[in-house]
């Protein structure tokens, strides 16, 4: 067999390449190069329909619903007004409800949101452990604090506990979609041209800069393509990268604009014999500094390490890959960690909410990181080479004015210094 | 870097590296619609990551951005229908030894897609490149030994995926 394949190899190597493949690559990088300098619209979407499997499919389905949420809690940046899609910003601002629907790993979540009622997701998925279909509605209720979780399959229903912070960030950047386009507007978009979807023809957005959304991952690409009759969305893709490496992706379609809705729309109803599936409702720490010092401690205690970054997705990720971690051992795992994950495999009410509550940990720890990056800080957080152990060495940090930092330290005792002092710090010991 | 500045440096880049992404993108997908999709994700990787590619590990990452547009295409192809289409890999009705072998090549090339990175590497340097060993090693940064490894190890895991898609 070995030789045979040397042989196809050898035969592979040996190929040249056909002129009418030369002229595909030629028509393809020169169409891609247009696209690029904006001289003339491409014909062609850049990225093409189907996207990559998502290492997220692995996740439980209460942590697809927490994807949900997060996936959009991130468009947030402020903008400098483009031309083109002025006009399409200008056209959504007038729409008071409307509903769309997000594919997230082979999950699909509807969404419907009301700028006047609050907002509601429904979600159906498949349970990776067992296959069974689960059936989830998510209503978000900033009045009481609360997102409530219904599993009508299944009778179950969960509480999660928010402050004031979260549901003002919800309101402000949730129920809304100009804020996806303020977001492509804001990293000198690429217009792609136009292409059909359906039976509607479309023009199609990039952002251009994949770094616009730093600290939510690593790297972001983002395609809006809107109906060039109506000037309202009709599709959007996203992926999420991480080293390379595609943590997410999702699609977002079926938009329908200016739908009739009622406030009974976004009442939750839990029948009597429904059960919590966590013992009491989960309180989800705050994105400040503080829950952020206690998702690092919590992490170096399962861990034994602080997390290599603070992008949102990887932080999710790791969190996540804990339930993996047999199949390769329990290397690096502290004991702390050896106990979660056992307790993240039984699934008992108790277990459940001990679990969420520390992913929350996690969540708050990113969220507050790229708190920090949206209110442009310029937070710079050195995990990859600090550790608990490093008691004097600077963890983390960020400005908090002209002339002074906000450190972290690697015992994760905080303190504020000057620009002087911070460089003193930071300098390489022998 | 602004972007005009990212243009001018991927107009750059893009003359420099085309033929040879013309090259390894179609000895590694031998079909006409894969090889287009391989090049748009290649395209895309290099505009991605054009600030990389006017270092001095340019040509390192000019082979990770071939090898991962060329296993995403393939993983888009898989997921579709899990097929090789004849009609896409350019198969007339020929003697069945002559469609046996043209399979396998296929099959030798969906295999590639799903190597690590460095054994990806070396298979394409060793075989499609028809590199000689002391060149692999300086382009992996590694001893001549280490890249006779690199390339035995990729066919000895390339002869096991072969076997799980037979």
């Amino acid at each position: 067999m070995r030789d045979n394949i040397e042989d196809i190899l050898q035969n592979i190597g040996a190929e040249a390449v056909p002129d009418d493949v030369q002229t595909i690559a030629r028509e393809t990088s020169n169409n891609f190069s247009r696209s690029l300098t904006q001289t003339g619209p491409s014909r062609q979407p850049i990225l093409l329909e189907t996207l990559m499997k998502s290492r997220i499919s692995k996740l439980s389905a209460a942590a697809v619903i927490l994807i949900g949420i997060l996936v959009l809690t991130i468009f947030f940046v402020e903008t400098n007004k483009g031309v083109v899609l002025a006009g399409v910003l200008e056209r959504v601002e007038q729409v008071r409800a409307f509903m769309y629907k997000t594919t997230v790993a082979g999950n699909v979540i509807t969404v419907t949101v009301s700028t006047e009622y609050g907002m509601k997701m429904e979600m159906d998925t498949t349970d990776p452990n067992t296959g069974e279909s689960i059936i989830q509605q998510t209503f978000f209720r900033p009045d009481e604090k609360l997102v409530i979780t219904i599993m009508p399959g299944q009778k179950k229903y969960t509480q999660m506990e928010y402050d004031d912070a979260f549901f003002a960030r919800l309101r402000k950047e949730n129920n809304d979609p100009r804020e996806m386009i303020k977001q492509i507007m804001s990293s000198k978009y690429t217009e792609l041209g136009r292409s059909v979807i359906g039976s509607k023809e479309v023009e199609g957005f990039q952002a251009a800069d994949p770094t616009v959304f730093n600290g939510f991952a690593q790297e972001t690409n983002t395609i809006l393509w809107v109906d060039v009759e109506t000037w309202l969305p009709v599709r959007t893709e996203i992926e999420y990268m991480s080293n390379d490496q595609v943590m997410a992706s999702l699609v977002i379609d079926d938009y329908q604009w200016d739908i009739p809705v009622v406030a009974s729309d976004f009442e939750p109803i839990i029948p009597e014999d429904f059960t919590s599936l966590t013992r009491d409702a989960i309180k989800m720490p705050s994105f400040d500094e503080e829950a952020a010092l206690e998702g690092l401690k919590i992490i170096a205690e399962i861990f034994g390490q602080y997390p290599k970054n603070l992008n949102l997705m990887d932080l999710i990720q790791m969190f996540f890959d804990l339930r993996e971690r047999g199949i390769k051992g329990n290397k690096g795992l502290m004991d702390a960690g050896l106990t979660l994950k056992e307790e993240m495999n039984q699934m008992k009410s108790e277990h459940i909410q001990k679990a969420m509550e520390i992913f929350g940990t996690f969540q708050s720890l990113g969220m507050f990181y790229m708190t920090l990056v949206e209110e442009q800080k310029e937070p710079i957080y050195y995990g990859e080479s600090v550790g608990p152990e490093d008691a004097d060495r600077v963890l983390m940090r960020w400005k908090i004015s002209d002339n002074e930092y906000r450190i972290i330290f690697g015992d994760l005792s905080v303190g504020n210094v000057t620009a002087e002092e911070l460089a003193a710090l930071e300098e390489p010991k022998p | 870097m602004d972007h005009s500045e990212r243009l001018a440096l991927f107009e750059g880049v893009r003359t420099r590296y085309s033929a040879f992404l013309t090259s390894v993108l179609w000895k590694l997908t031998g079909d006409k619609e894969l090889f287009a999709e391989a090049t748009q994700y290649a395209l895309l990787g290099m505009w991605r990551h054009v600030e990389k590619l006017d270092g001095k590990n340019a040509g390192a990452y000019i082979y990770r951005i071939a090898l991962t547009a060329n296993s995403r295409a393939w993983r888009t192809r898989i997921g579709r229908n899990g097929q090789f289409n004849r009609d896409r890999i350019g198969v007339e009705p020929e003697p069945s030894e002559n469609i046996r072998r043209i399979e396998l090549t296929a099959k030798v090339r969906k295999a590639i897609s799903r190597l690590p990175d460095k054994q990806g590497r070396a298979i394409v340097m060793r075989y499609l490149q028809q590199h000689d060993y002391p060149a692999i090693a300086e382009k992996l940064h590694c001893s001549q030994a280490g890249a006779r490894s690199h390339v035995s190890k990729a066919l000895a895991a390339l002869k096991n995926k072969l076997v799980s898609l037979a």
